[in-house]
């Protein structure tokens, strides 16, 4: 057992466990825009009022996606492309990566747009108006729509598939029968989460 | 009606000069395999300007894909020159050496990386003296089962060839040493030194290594369930690492 596979096998269970759940919740938040901008606000702001609030993020979510994200950048760069082998499970290895390095940089871009700018602005706290009036901005709005539906297909694939080399990597799903099951098992969450999460998103369309 | 063929070949004349193509014209004969037509250029090696050049090298032996020396990159898929019939493939027909391994001369490759990981996961029963050790734990039908299609594994380097994960910067095993090391964890015997196998697997190059883009089981010509083997690989290592942790 050496540092190159602990580190491995860390991100990958890091990948499902806390970062897949904290995605899901994360997801699961954003129906409170059909609620209104009051309980929206209220719902979001309600998680920060713990005193513990930061340090849970910090814990469950950055140090995790910063391993994860690190381990991802390196392995990245760690292989042949061989555009001759035209088999399904080899496209999703390479969407895969694809959309890892993609919501990478949706969520550096999400972190600077949602937190960090209201924080500096002083604006903390209006979440919904702060997501709403960017998506109806007549000059940047499409592009922040734009940027939003591509990190969240992103975000949603590279979560789902995941589930699916998880299982693999860990050796739950053992038999092509029981991966299989596992790969249909992943198509639904994806299509679940897309669809929760763009019904969501139609409150401030 | 075919009668001339044109086959592409990538040729380099020693391990350190630079790779070039050339192509042949052959003869069309029905039913013909690339070996045999490799041999038709060997009989006549003059290239498609009419020159006389050094005859294309290759390595083979059983020509009926069970000892893999013949593999090569055929049209851009790694297979058996032996098992690759004329009349199935797209024309002309494109043939390079393995792209994974170190090129010895033309089509010829040398494929030590392969048996080396073999050694590394010793892939073998440790039995070791000349003294009578007595007759063998029989074996059950369902271990045999399951045992047999693994242990048709020829190391031709097809798994590792279409690997996106297997390169010549990094020591990655490869599936094949993967299903060789599950192969003799469930052997009656061989599972004497699993943890050691296991040990190795759980090292740089070893299990973690594998990307899940599962090229290997697609291009295998023995049909060998290997992401089946690296799962559970897989499944052996993440209760190793289970014991280190809460046992250990």
């Amino acid at each position: 057992m050496d540092s190159h596979f602990i580190l491995r096998r860390i991100s990958s269970l890091a990948g499902i466990v806390p970062i897949g759940l904290f995605l899901v919740y994360h997801l699961y938040m954003q129906l409170y825009l059909h609620s209104g901008a009051e309980i929206y606000n209220n719902e979001v702001n309600s998680f920060y009022d713990s005193p513990l609030a930061t340090w849970a993020l910090i814990i469950v979510v950055y140090i995790p996606l910063l391993l994860h994200s690190i381990m991802g950048v390196i392995l990245v760069f760690d292989n042949k492309i061989q555009p001759s082998y035209t088999y399904f499970s080899h496209l999703l290895y390479w969407l895969q990566r694809l959309s890892g390095i993609g919501v990478l940089l949706f969520i550096i871009a999400h972190i600077w747009n949602a937190k960090l700018g209201p924080w500096i602005e002083g604006t903390w706290g209006t979440h919904f108006e702060h997501l709403s009036s960017g998506f109806t901005d007549p000059e940047t709005g499409m592009i922040t729509k734009t940027v939003y539906v591509l990190g969240v297909i992103g975000a949603v694939f590279h979560f789902s598939n995941g589930l699916n080399t998880f299982c693999m990597t860990w050796g739950i799903a053992l038999t092509p029968t029981s991966q299989k099951r596992v790969r249909i098992f992943s198509y639904l969450v994806f299509i679940f989460l897309i669809v929760s999460t763009f019904y969501a998103l139609s409150a401030i369309w | 009606m075919l009668d001339t063929l044109t086959f592409k070949i990538k040729r380099q004349n020693n391990a350190e000069s630079s790779p070039y193509w050339e192509n042949f014209v052959i003869q069309y004969i029905p039913n013909s395999n690339v070996i045999s037509c490799l041999m038709d250029i060997q009989t006549n090696p003059v290239n498609s300007k009419g020159e006389k050049v050094a005859p294309v090298v290759w390595q083979s032996n059983c020509l009926e894909e069970v000892c893999g020396s013949c593999t090569m990159v055929i049209n851009g898929k790694v297979h058996q020159a032996c098992s690759a019939l004329i009349d199935k493939l797209e024309k002309p027909i494109i043939l390079e050496p393995m792209s994974k391994f170190p090129v010895i001369r033309d089509l010829i490759v040398d494929r030590s990386r392969m048996f080396d990981a073999l050694k590394k996961v010793q892939a073998w029963v440790s039995a070791d003296g000349y003294h009578d050790l007595g007759p063998g734990d029989s074996q059950s039908q369902s271990v045999q089962e399951v045992a047999y299609k693994l242990s048709e594994c020829m190391t031709c380097g097809c798994c590792v060839e279409a690997c996106p994960q297997y390169t010549k910067d990094n020591n990655f095993l490869g599936a094949a040493a993967i299903n060789q090391a599950r192969l003799f964890n469930i052997h009656q015997k061989g599972n004497d030194i699993t943890e050691q196998r296991l040990d190795t697997l759980m090292q740089e190059g070893g299990i973690s290594d594998c990307g899940n883009a599962q090229n290997c089981v697609e291009v295998c010509p023995k049909s060998i369930p290997l992401t089946e083997s690296i799962a559970e690989i897989g499944r052996q290592v993440s209760g190793k690492l289970w014991r280190n942790i809460f046992k250990a």
